[in-house]
């Protein structure tokens, strides 16, 4: 399509800028790097982040991914495609594998990522700290001396009224054992796949205005005690109700009926996959949709 | 071929990334640097870096016996401002520059503060050849185990380097060029160490 836009919608000083800050990013991992953020086509804490660090490494030969919580086919997933497509003219996939940089929000894939592969989270909140102290000027502050007894204190804090962990997503992180970083709200069941990811992971903040990556083989531990170690969500004795794949983080639909409680896949492209490769060769068989 | 400054940089900048984010890995952008017209014996992958990273909002400095004439180059093509090297967010160390200058600079960078550690200078080095000269033995994030690279005349900014990187976060960035047209990066976090030959 004749397209009015530059490529890939920024003019060439803006790719510049959010470049400079992602190769500051890489070099400190974890750390997050102040950038201009742009005034974008979708509201800003609809992904913006995400999308202008897409935005500027896109090239003519990617293949993008775009995912919302799981799902590719979500109104904000779709929107994003659309817009880096209609303005790079590029294809997109649903299919994990093939694509070669992935935008997404809350989840990362269950597929493994391949070297290679660029993984970008959109972050609506980038600093760990901020729960506990308001000020920018502070947190800064304590990112520089290394002081983050407030974030054990938090999750001590969870433990003693709850028993366990009650982060939920976003459970912080200790990365490259330096910067306490929010892994931007993606399931504990997630954490693990940012330690020494064979892909390199940048997250993009575009409401807070920060960048900050996690390089491949790198360090990254989520915060726990000794006594009270970190633990993912357990899915144990479940299985997704549509292809039946157990260990993998899943969603409970509750019936509203029967108030019985029901689990699926919460990666979509993943499930549908699942699901192909168990239809009988000829697929003759669509009865356990 | 007349240098695409959208395409042609794009896809410098991934291989930069994925040197940045891997370090050790040589990537290879001599078809990018093919395409630039310079007139110097500058490196045409260091003019591409200049390109990718400079314009009116940072600031350089170069080290060279022609420091006029490229300053001139860089400035034209890019509205960088040239300033001093304490000043300076990119480092030019160009091939000609001899030892010394190579230590002044390293001296001279921006190591950023503790609270704002990216506002930190990148040093861009010209070396001869990559995959030459003293083996070296690199560790920390990006690298599985460990990964082998050689460099020619590493003994001139090794120990420096690490001077200068000794209190991370605080530190500078290095990006290496050479007449090929091939790149590698060692950012701050990167442990470099002589091979010990057994």
């Amino acid at each position: 399509m004749k397209s009015h836009y530059n490529f890939a919608f920024f003019d060439e000083g803006s790719k510049r800028e959010i470049r400079r800050a992602t190769l500051k990013a890489i070099a400190i991992p974890g750390y997050q790097v102040p950038f201009a953020s742009r005034e974008m086509p979708i509201a800003r804490g609809w992904g913006t982040g995400g999308l202008q660090l897409t935005l500027s490494l896109i090239g003519k030969e990617d293949v993008l991914k775009v995912i919302d919580q799981g799902s590719d086919e979500s109104v904000n997933a779709v929107n994003i495609k659309k817009l880096v497509s209609h303005t790079a003219g590029i294809r997109s996939t649903e299919e994990t594998e093939e694509a070669t940089i992935i935008q997404s929000r809350h989840r990362i894939p269950e597929v493994p990522l391949k070297s290679g592969q660029i993984l970008v989270l959109q972050v609506p909140m980038p600093e760990p700290l901020r729960v506990y102290e308001p000020s920018e000027l502070e947190t800064k502050k304590l990112h520089a001396e290394k002081e983050y007894s407030g974030a054990w204190v938090m999750l001590f804090e969870h433990i003693m009224k709850y028993g366990t962990a009650a982060t939920g997503a976003d459970h912080p992180v200790m990365v490259h054992n330096r910067y306490v970083m929010a892994p931007s709200p993606i399931p504990r069941f997630d954490n693990p796949k940012m330690d020494h990811s064979k892909a390199l992971i940048l997250l993009g903040a575009g409401r807070e205005k920060k960048i900050y990556a996690v390089p491949p083989y790198t360090r990254v531990k989520s915060i726990d005690f000794d006594d009270s170690p970190f633990r993912v969500e357990s899915f144990e004795d479940k299985s997704c109700r549509l292809c039946g794949s157990t260990g993998v983080f899943m969603d409970e639909i509750v019936d509203d009926q029967s108030g019985e409680a029901v689990y699926q896949c919460n990666d979509t492209s993943y499930c549908l996959a699942q699901m192909n490769k168990n239809m009988p060769v000829g697929g003759t068989s669509n009865e356990q949709v | 071929m007349k240098l695409d400054l959208v395409h042609d940089i794009q896809t410098a900048y991934r291989k930069v990334i994925d040197s940045m984010s891997r370090p050790g890995t040589v990537s290879d952008i001599s078809d990018e640097a093919s395409k630039v017209a310079v007139q110097t014996d500058r490196f045409p992958s260091t003019a591409i870096l200049a390109l990718m990273f400079l314009d009116t909002e940072v600031t350089f400095k170069v080290f060279s016996r022609r420091e006029e004439e490229v300053t001139k180059w860089i400035n034209g093509w890019t509205y960088a401002k040239a300033v001093e090297a304490d000043e300076a967010d990119f480092l030019f160390v160009l091939a000609d520059a001899d030892e010394v200058k190579m230590k002044t600079a390293i001296d001279a960078a921006k190591a950023g503060t503790l609270m704002n550690p990216h506002e930190s200078a990148v040093l861009i080095m010209e070396t001869d050849e990559l995959n030459a000269g003293t083996e070296l033995v690199l560790t920390g994030p990006g690298i599985q185990e460990k990964q082998l690279i050689s460099v020619p005349n590493a003994s001139a900014w090794m120990n420096k380097r690490e001077e200068k990187n000794s209190e991370y976060p605080l530190g500078v960035d290095f990006i290496f060029t050479d007449a090929e047209g091939y790149v590698l990066c060692l950012p701050r976090t990167t442990q470099v160490r002589e091979k010990v030959m057994m």
